[in-house]
């Protein structure tokens, strides 16, 4: 090593070199927690997207429950047959990224690519129904309580797979790339955690709101 | 026990969980608005 058999004018330094070895940059950041990083930003994560979702589901069950306000508001329909088509597109798309990234672990790289690519087609394909949905269902958010929280909840929920379609479209690219491997597939692994909630938060958006 | 948040796999556990609670709860609404 370099740095600890030249000797340094200050005296005190090459004590340093010798004690941190050859490690160069900055100092490895400190970890209170036995918890993994990702896996602690990722659970810190959810958690909070859970409490939003759950600030709107407050209100949503304020309207029918404490209020007793009927819904959807009268005069108004949901239409609750195209959700559900929907409801099953996007479930589709959890199975899809999971063979993708089962192909992976295996070393199958056609199957990562292909899985991601009909995880992506099918997450646009749900958002480009429900934006089809929102031009044609007929009242907007202000007209009623019940529309400002029907476009709330389905609003942040297509936030949410916006948010995800591109995360999904860097690992479409990335596995294009070449970028992973069946050691190697975090970057896989991480936003299909999040894909699997945006689903399931799905489900129990169209529960409460088409369906119950 | 399942930790959705520590792999993809056991996430998607909780997916088929959670689709089958759903289905579960459509089939009583249907059934106790057929009766």
């Amino acid at each position: 090593m370099e740095a600890a058999s030249v000797p340094h004018p200050a005296g005190h330094a090459h004590g340093d070199a010798a004690e941190h070895g050859d490690h160069h940059g900055p100092p490895p950041a400190n970890r209170s927690s036995r918890v993994e990083p990702q896996l602690l930003g990722m659970l810190l994560f959810i958690i909070s997207e859970v409490m939003v979702f759950g600030a709107f589901f407050t209100a949503y069950f304020f309207i029918r429950v404490a209020q007793g306000d009927p819904w959807p508001a009268v005069g108004t329909t949901l239409p609750v047959e195209v959700a559900g088509v929907n409801t099953l597109i996007l479930v589709s798309s959890s199975f899809t990224l999971h063979w993708a990234e089962a192909a992976i672990k295996r070393g199958n790289h056609f199957g990562l690519k292909a899985g991601m690519v009909a995880t992506f087609l099918l997450g646009a394909t749900f958002l480009f129904i429900q934006i089809n949905e929102y031009a044609n269902i007929g009242f907007a958010p202000q007209d009623t309580a019940q529309a400002t929280i029907f476009y709330g909840l389905t609003g942040l929920h297509g936030a949410h797979v916006t948010i995800g379609l591109i995360l999904l479209l860097i690992v479409c690219i990335r596995a294009f790339r070449g970028h992973y491997s069946p050691e190697e597939h975090r970057g896989v692994e991480i936003p299909g955690i999040y894909w699997h909630f945006v689903d399931i938060m799905w489900i129990v958006v169209y529960l409460t709101v088409y369906v119950i | 026990m399942l930790n959705p948040l520590r792999s993809e796999g056991e996430a998607f556990r909780l997916l088929l969980y959670v689709i089958a609670v759903a289905v579960a709860i459509v089939a009583i609404i249907v059934i106790l608005r057929v009766l």
